[in-house]
């Protein structure tokens, strides 16, 4: 028996050295490359097959088909694995650590870029990159490209013109169409004034729930908070995003903005203040969608939600974008808040053929018809590459009202500064301060001060990292 | 207490006569073990068991009566106090799960306005939310993984887990004392300390398909498995053992036709507790698995970016969910609370 | 006997035991080490020495403020599951209609898993606040109770089952010699019933108070630490470190060994404690 008393404390002992050697620095067989995707001329006929963790739960079954077609034409197979919704990047990280990791993944911009940076390839030689429409979208470092936008997309308020002409047809209306509402003060004056109305109108309030709930509250801590961030790190020469991102400090200039337009929100709402902690998104749109108000402030993603569900009564043709107005100079020539958290980034840590395959298929995707086809019908990209012609984009209404606010002569639209927001923590934390100072827990230079702090906290923690 | 009960009721001389004390050689020697002897011996040891079963039943049969409640008694006017006391609570116990079927009839836009109002006609969908729920998340290919992976978990854990039990039990020597211990703690380290290594290496060993999820539910479930195990094995007798395995029962027909049968309680506990909590589980299927999706999972599904669910159809899905383990519980009760009561009191 | 058993060790024990190392002892010293590291990825670490741990408790107040509220939460949800089981319990022994039923239905919330409980009381409590205008989330008071309310439901029908086993089998002759000596109710019950019933409380003391400081799908689902992280447990605390900043995937893992040690220590000096106590019969 002694042998087996050796045996087993042998064992044990091998168990725990075991997991102390495993954690350490494994280079994992270095197939990896660092040279730039597409660089050398790099044979690919070996490659069987790739895998791609998709980001979007709602069109998972999509990419399906899109890979048994890629198969077909080139033999290769696409695996495709699709994160539950919120779980990207525990799941990633969960993958990444896997004998065989995704070869194509997304990363949400230069935050994301900074915790993945090790494991993107350089795509400036891809053709995917030359095919994009504005080189500036694409997240870069130094001279290389390591992150392609995939899908555009665009939020601001969302109206209900069915609800909006009601209103004009009243007698005493501020202003007789929404070509009118330009500024702040307009839409103060219009959403006030729909307010004292509500009764006459048909609704609960103007505006859906501010929705608080933890979780749920990303509309205002990212997407709000986008316009003061935009016009505080705005340059002339280079992307907001970029000045944002090295910035150390938030001076938060447009602070009183923020609280004008927060204010309106949450004054003129269907849903009385202190309820709003336990909203979610999803009851709000479902506001939007059963007319119980007017306006709603989301994003073109949102038309899933109003369309074909039980009870929607609001049709397609009344369905509008109008900016964010905060009551900035100049911001008769606003548009609404176009750019995206969705790029491609290829794995630099599998083999250079593999590498390349990948990157060879998004270009497949992207310009081949079939593609093409998939990405507008099935997939509801607003796809920011020039092989794409007017009539290849979606026909949702709230697409397309995107794309027509873009294109409007001399208008311009808000960048997604919020790309350079320093860390999730940030964001969660000026969340719940909101949440508190709606629930009238904590005054408005508190919210302020604190969101100014935990940046600097926050931007030296991540710059420790 | 109990375990005087168990005492073979022999006398002096009849314990003289079975030799224990004796090594093998002696007893060859001695040829008593041979031919007739060995029949009245091994009748003897037969008779043992019988009484031993025997007062066994007649044990098993007063503790049916102390479940049930003595006929023919009246209630007091206190009684009947407690009583409503206790149909009130169950009410509200019940109250939830019933919410949840409520719910789960109605369309997608009522449920979160009016959470607690009965289906209307207007809000009522009748199995939409079902079906439909059912197409998107690909329902029937999770439902059976599910099953799969609880059925099959769940014999493993039973079967090994009782040997591993019965021999760290019987067998008192530095590194089964260890074993135990080690075994004890694990019920303790909560689930986050252990997240991030468990992919990894379920993935490093290939375990990351359905036939490895079993070994890892194994070693997962094995600490409360074998704690329970081993509290109920000290019940079983030495002496039914010993006299078996002098006869010539190897350990493997000695723990599978005496200690097994005789647990038969315990491991229907054993086994519903690891039911219960692996048919439910998401975390540990998220992580380990690759390509395959249980129920849990595949509900988490009906999430999709940006904030959008369906919460009738969650309802619908966790209604679809609960049922087989209802179903389950309904037909195991007796044996739960059995179980539970001795698994837990001799733990 | 032990010697001839001693030698089936690989068929009896071995292949649990094997299970047992991989998917749970080679993990934990895993994560061990991961404590004493950075790292992103599993595969890809840097030894950092004791750092985490110091920024476990620096960086900023959640670690303790999360330690606090679990603690107040243990401590409350302990003590009443317990009386309140232990009531139920004794209730049930005696001669009421429908005994039978009433277990089932006290048992049943047990067989609904974590987050699925958070969401639908979630529902719930803030449809019941809806008629003060305020949700879970406007007080941590709310959440708090919230949290506690939810924790009872599910535990007492499983702790009630063992208290009553625990109650059944104490001895009728023990009773009647105490009500011979001219004890009263309340006096049998200090003095005879609960000694007699120790074991059961040994066991329903060590489940309570374990689960209810490991608790995380319930607290996630039904407050996600709102308002702000008052309502954060400490399970919930790490998986937030985890995931909230880059690189700080060590920090919460240093979080989660302190975490186990904690635990450990808790039900380990409680079990001691209620062991000792236990009458021998």
């Amino acid at each position: 028996m002694k042998n087996l008393k050796r045996v087993i404390a042998l064992s044990m002992a091998g168990c725990m050295m075991a997991g102390a050697m495993a954690a350490c620095n494994t280079e994992g067989g270095d197939t990896s490359s660092k040279a730039a995707v597409g660089e050398s001329s790099v044979d690919t006929k070996d490659v069987k097959s790739i895998y791609f963790l998709n980001f979007k739960p709602e069109i998972a079954d999509k990419y399906a088909a899109i890979a048994e077609q890629y198969k077909k034409e080139t033999g290769i197979e696409v695996k495709v694995t699709t994160a539950a919704s919120g779980e990207y990047e525990q799941t990633l990280t969960a993958e990444m650590a896997k004998s065989e990791p995704p070869t194509i993944f997304q990363i949400n911009g230069p935050v994301g870029y900074s915790n993945w940076a090790e494991w993107c390839a350089d795509l400036k030689n891809t053709d995917l990159y030359n095919i994009l429409s504005d080189k500036s979208l694409a997240v870069t470092k130094d001279d290389g490209v390591y992150g392609i936008p995939y899908a555009v997309e665009g939020y601001g308020i969302i109206y209900n013109d069915a609800i909006m002409q009601k209103y004009f047809a009243t007698s005493g209306a501020k202003v007789t169409s929404v070509d009118e509402i330009n500024s702040f003060d307009k839409l103060s004056a219009v959403v006030e004034d729909m307010t004292a109305k509500k009764a006459d109108l048909g609704i609960d309030g103007v505006f859906g729930s501010t929705s608080l709930k933890t979780g749920d509250d990303w509309r205002w801590q990212t997407h709000l908070m986008d316009l003061p961030l935009y016009y505080e790190f705005k340059t002339d020469s280079g992307s907001s995003i970029t000045s944002c991102l090295n910035s150390t400090e938030l001076k938060f200039t447009y602070a009183d903005n923020y609280k004008k337009i927060f204010d309106l929100y949450t004054n003129n709402s269907c849903t009385e203040k202190s309820l709003l902690g336990g909203k979610t998104v999803d009851e709000s749109m479902a506001e939007f969608a059963t007319g119980k108000c007017a306006m709603i402030q989301n994003g073109n993603w949102a038309w899933g939600q109003i369309n074909g569900i039980d009870g929607n009564q609001v049709k397609a043709e009344d369905v509008k974008f109008l900016p964010i107005y905060t009551g900035v100079d100049g911001e008769e020539k606003q548009g609404l808040c176009i750019g995206t958290e969705n790029y491609f980034a290829i794995n630099s840590k599998v083999d250079a053929a593999t590498q390349k395959a990948s990157a060879d298929f998004l270009n497949w995707l992207f310009t081949s018809e079939y593609g093409k086809k998939a990405v507008k019908d099935d997939l509801g990209f607003i796809a920011p590459f020039t092989s794409f012609g007017d009539n290849e984009k979606p026909e949702d209404p709230l697409a397309k009202s995107v794309l027509s606010w873009m294109e409007k002569d001399g208008y311009k639209s808000v960048e997604w500064t919020f790309g350079g927001i320093p860390s999730e923590n940030w964001k969660k934390e000026f969340g719940a301060n909101l949440l508190q100072y709606v629930q009238g827990q904590k005054e408005w230079n508190a919210v302020v001060d604190e969101a100014k702090s935990s940046w600097t906290t926050e931007r030296e923690a991540a710059a420790t990292a | 207490m109990a375990e005087n009960d168990n005492k073979l009721d022999l006398t002096e001389e009849e314990i003289a006569a079975l030799n224990l004390d004796k090594d093998d050689e002696e007893l060859e020697a001695n040829s008593k073990y041979t031919g007739k002897s060995v029949s009245s011996e091994w009748k003897n040891f037969l008779d043992g068991v019988e009484k031993e079963n025997e007062q066994r039943k007649i044990k098993e049969e007063m503790d049916k009566l102390k479940l049930q409640k003595p006929k023919g008694k009246k209630m007091t006017g206190k009684d009947i106090f407690a009583f409503i006391v206790l149909v009130i609570v169950a009410i509200g116990f019940i109250v939830p799960i019933l919410l949840v079927v409520m719910n789960s009839f109605k369309g997608k836009l009522y449920v979160s306005n009016e959470p607690f109002a009965l289906p209307t006609a207007e809000s009522f969908v009748g199995f939409k939310n079902y079906v439909e729920g059912m197409e998107k998340i690909n329902f029937i290919p999770a439902f059976f993984t599910s099953l799969f992976i609880t059925v099959f978990s769940v014999a493993l854990l039973v079967l090994c887990t009782s040997m591993c039990a019965w021999y760290i039990t019987r067998v008192k020597t530095w590194y089964t004392k260890i074993m135990y211990l080690l075994f004890a703690c694990s019920m303790i380290v909560p689930f986050q300390m252990v997240m991030f290594p468990m992919s990894y290496v379920a993935n490093v060993l290939h375990l990351d398909n359905m036939f490895g999820i079993l070994i890892m539910y194994l070693g997962f479930g094995a600490g409360l498995s074998v704690f329970m195990f081993a509290g109920f094995v000290k019940s079983v007798p030495l002496e039914i053992e010993e006299a078996a395995m002098i006869d010539g029962c190897g350990p493997i027909r000695t723990f599978f036709t005496i200690d097994f049968p005789i647990m038969r309680p315990s491991a229907i506990t054993v086994a519903i507790l690891n039911a219960m909590w692996i048919w439910n589980d998401y975390l540990l299927p998220t992580l380990v698995l690759s390509n395959d999706r249980t129920l849990p999972m595949a509900i988490q599904y009906l999430r999709g970016g940006y904030g959008s669910i369906d919460m009738s159809q969650m309802m619908a899905m966790l209604v679809l969910t609960i049922i087989p383990i209802i179903i389950f519980y309904f037909s195991c009760q007796k044996y739960i609370i059995k179980g539970v009561v001795a698994g837990a009191v001799k733990g | 006997m032990d010697k001839v058993i001693k030698k089936w060790f690989p068929l009896f024990a071995l292949p649990t035991f094997v299970a047992f190392s991989i998917a749970f002892l080679f993990p934990f010293f895993m994560g061990l080490y991961l404590s004493f590291c950075k790292f992103k990825v599993v595969t890809n670490t840097t030894f950092v020495w004791f750092d985490n741990y110091v920024k476990a408790f620096t960086a900023n107040g959640d670690f303790l403020n999360a330690l606090w509220f679990t603690t107040k939460f243990t401590i409350v949800s302990v003590i009443s599951i317990n009386i309140i089981a232990f009531i139920f319990a004794m209730l049930l022994t005696k001669s009421l209609k429908g005994t039978n039923v009433f277990r089932t239905i006290f048992f049943m919330p047990n067989l609904i898993g974590g987050i699925v409980l958070g969401y639908i009381w979630s529902m719930m409590i803030n449809g019941v606040l809806l008629t003060w205008q305020s949700t879970i989330t406007t007080d941590a008071k709310y959440g708090f109770w919230g949290l506690v309310i939810l924790m009872n439901w599910q535990m007492i029908g499983y702790m009630m089952i063992i208290y009553i086993s625990g109650i059944q089998n104490i001895s009728p002759d023990l009773l009647e010699a105490a009500e011979i000596d001219g004890a009263n109710g309340w006096q049998k019950l200090i003095h005879v019933t609960l000694p007699q019933i120790m074991p059961s409380i040994t066991i329903c003391l060590f489940l309570t108070l374990t689960n209810s400081f490991r608790l995380f799908d319930q607290n996630y689902a039904l407050t996600a630490g709102a308002p702000g992280k008052q309502t954060q447990m400490l399970a919930l605390d790490i998986y937030t470190t985890f995931y909230g900043r880059v690189g700080w995937q060590g920090v919460g893992q240093a979080k989660a060994v302190i975490f186990s040690i904690l635990v450990a220590a808790i039900a380990l000096t409680q079990l001691y404690l209620t062991r000792s106590k236990e009458v021998e019969n």
